[in-house]
């Protein structure tokens, strides 16, 4: 086998596994701040895909205003989630277990009213990333371009995610309302405000994810749950929950796991392997291994 | 007195017995025929041209006064491509809705699992599923009946046309994991040793996976020369746009899921000059294609795919048994579906040892708009 061969296979392993990592960001920011675990968080993406795709193709209303359409309305959906399933959870005695059984059933609805809305069938995303066979070359190298885009709006939400959380007022704010909403509220926290804020950005992170992910996944009800999910999942624990570094690593190496196990030993067995190798390391640091933060 | 209310009462007693016979009367004005077919799960990506086909048969027959006067009456039941949820909806139409006959469930593997209910009630079953694992020869039901080409002989028109025109010696296999896809693994791999020919490797693509880099660069490095295509829709797109990618200039044939619009949709221009075994074209210009193409289009403003086609197909057949039986009892029926012969969308239909209707399949080529016909098989 060539080198350029086993390179390929990396770099397309990576490029599937940041798409992991994506998802698994909207996980770390709901944590981080109100420090619960939203199984609905996958929803996002699979609505923001589908929003878009009918405000782009039906609607005809251009790139800017179906995703800011799309976007806002997946940040309302954030604000319905607090609202009409956090809040009344929390007032009625119920927890984290509570919670996480309440979004996952959020999840499984949102999928039957995609099949009603919209049927079963995948739909394909319009080329604004690029066409099918639009890829960029360097050497013997290839990568679809719509990873390219990928690649530069994850850095980019990376690093503010990072600034927002460790570097900021509001960070600050909303780690503090995670860790105690009573003496944040002391403090001086508006943690109305925070709350609200954590569970639009979350959703919205989600969304965005959720339009880059279309050209690859189509506009498809797998963009709410099944492989991605459970990944992105996955990916945000390899960060210990906490590290948004940590996060896109934990995806990055998810997919090249993944990807070498199909070329080195065999395709049938790739979920087996790359499932197995996750719960070893997971046993190994329950807390994360690609966790930097809590060191 | 006395024989007033005598009389009174014998009018009671006709009366009711009247009321009995328009009761019975009404129902035998319906037909319930059971429609199986997933739109939710896996395989939903065909559920709406299966109901469409259907319903197509079903409301034409209705417009001209239905079946010797009754209405056919299509009851439709979602498999979510899931065989136990398939044998939940299959015996609640067969044991508490009471249907004629059954048509789907359209997944293989689910066919295995509830055929034998058809059995039991002694109702015919007509599928449109293509694994040979349940021909006649094989489970030996009555009942069951299949409305389309198998995949043991489009998957070995697959590999005729694979080897004889395109001259493939190295094949490369891509499979799915489902039993459609391992089933028809199977028969590519008997096609293939029947011309002494080595496939040089054969990779695996689990559905909902989205990168396939390391089988396609497993399969170069076994240098194959033609890449056999057995993964369901959206595999196919991804598979297709990395060959591509990854500038893999083999000759690619695929299997009847890479031959209908929920592949070419989501491949795009990456699947042009992908060849596929299709058991339907709408291209295909005989007279009653083109007519059941524009009555779908007209219907239901998009073009018909495999296996819309059969489903209709299917409706007609089942109403002329009922016609010809002069009865809806299923033993009847499937003794009629034996003998009958139909002239339907695909061809002339009669039913052949292994429970086949039709053996019906095409060679096609996408051209970036359409499936070019190169060759109709029968």
């Amino acid at each position: 086998m060539e080198f350029y061969d086993i390179l390929q296979n990396l770099i397309s392993g990576a490029s599937i596994g940041i798409t992991y990592g994506m998802v698994g960001l909207g996980v770390v920011f709901l944590w981080q701040s109100i420090n619960r675990i939203n199984f609905a968080n996958i929803s996002s993406a699979m609505l923001s895909a589908y929003l878009f795709y009918t405000f782009y193709t039906q609607a005809k209303l251009g790139f800017f205003f179906s995703l800011i359409f799309a976007l806002g309305l997946v940040a309302i959906y954030g604000l319905g989630l607090r609202f009409f399933i956090y809040e009344p959870i929390s007032r009625r005695g119920g927890a984290r277990l509570e919670f996480v059984v309440a979004t996952l059933m959020i999840c499984v609805l949102w999928i039957n009213l995609i099949i009603v809305f919209y049927g079963g069938l995948p739909k394909p995303f319009p080329p604004i990333f690029g066409e099918s066979t639009d890829f960029v070359r360097v050497g013997k190298l290839s990568l679809p371009s719509v990873y390219l885009y990928i690649f530069l709006v994850v850095s980019i939400l990376v690093f503010i995610l990072h600034l927002i959380l460790r570097k900021s007022f509001i960070g600050k704010a909303l780690r503090a309302t995670a860790q105690n909403k009573e003496v944040a509220q002391l403090m001086g926290i508006n943690v109305n405000l925070t709350t609200n804020l954590s569970f639009i950005l979350s959703t919205t992170l989600v969304g965005i994810a959720g339009i880059l992910l279309a050209p690859i996944y189509f506009v498809s009800l797998e963009l709410g749950g099944g492989g991605i999910g459970i990944k992105g999942f996955a990916s945000a624990v390899m960060g210990g929950l906490i590290d948004p570094y940590g996060t896109i690593l934990g995806g990055l190496l998810i997919g090249i796991i993944e990807n070498s196990s199909t070329l080195f030993i065999s395709s049938t067995y790739k979920d087996i392997i790359s499932f197995s190798i996750l719960v070893i390391v997971l046993l190994w640091k329950p807390s994360g291994i690609f966790n930097w933060t809590t060191r | 007195m006395k024989f007033s209310i005598k009389k009174m009462f014998l009018v009671l007693i006709l009366i009711l017995l009247m009321s009995q016979l328009s009761f019975a009367q009404a129902s035998d004005k319906e037909i319930k025929i059971a429609l199986c077919a997933p739109f939710t799960g896996l395989g939903s990506i065909l559920g709406e041209y299966i109901k469409q086909g259907a319903l197509l048969a079903v409301d034409e027959i209705n417009a001209t006064g239905g079946v010797e006067g009754a209405k056919i009456d299509l009851r439709i039941y979602d498999t979510q491509a899931n065989p136990s949820i398939a044998a939940n909806v299959v015996r609640r139409a067969l044991f508490d809705d009471k249907v004629v006959a059954v048509f789907g469930p359209n997944m293989s593997s689910a066919v295995l699992g509830v055929h034998t209910l058809a059995q039991q009630r002694k109702t015919p079953m007509l599928v449109g599923a293509t694994s040979p694992s349940f021909r006649y020869t094989n489970v030996g039901n009555d009942y069951l009946f299949r409305l389309r080409a198998d995949d043991g002989v489009k998957v070995a028109q697959q590999v005729k046309y694979a080897v004889e025109t395109l001259k493939i010696k190295k094949p490369g296999i891509i499979y799915g994991s489902t039993d459609y896809c391992t089933a028809a693994l199977e028969v590519a791999k008997e096609g293939f040793d029947k011309y002494g020919i080595k496939i040089v490797a054969v990779e695996q693509m689990r559905e909902g996976d989205k990168d396939a880099t390391g089988q396609i660069l497993s399969l170069k490095k076994a240098g194959f020369d033609g890449l056999i295509g057995l993964t369901h829709e959206p595999e196919a797109a991804v598979v297709v746009k990395l060959m591509r990618q990854l500038e893999i200039d083999v000759p690619i044939i695929g299997f009847s899921a890479w031959g209908v619009p929920a592949f070419t949709d989501l491949a795009g221009v990456a699947a042009i000059n992908v060849y596929s075994v299709q058991g339907f074209n709408p291209a295909d210009t005989d007279p009653v294609v083109v007519k059941y193409v524009d009555d779908y289009k007209k219907k239901w403003k998009s073009e018909p795919s495999d296996p819309s086609q059969c489903y209709y197909d299917g409706i007609y057949l089942i109403a002329k048994a009922i016609k010809m039986a002069g009865t809806t009892d299923g033993a009847k029926l499937a003794e009629v579906l034996t003998e009958l012969t139909y002239d339907g969308v695909q061809g002339p239909l009669k039913c052949d040892e292994h429970h086949n209707f039709t053996n019906v399949c095409y060679i096609s080529q996408f051209d970036g708009s359409t499936w070019k016909i190169i060759d109709i098989l029968r």
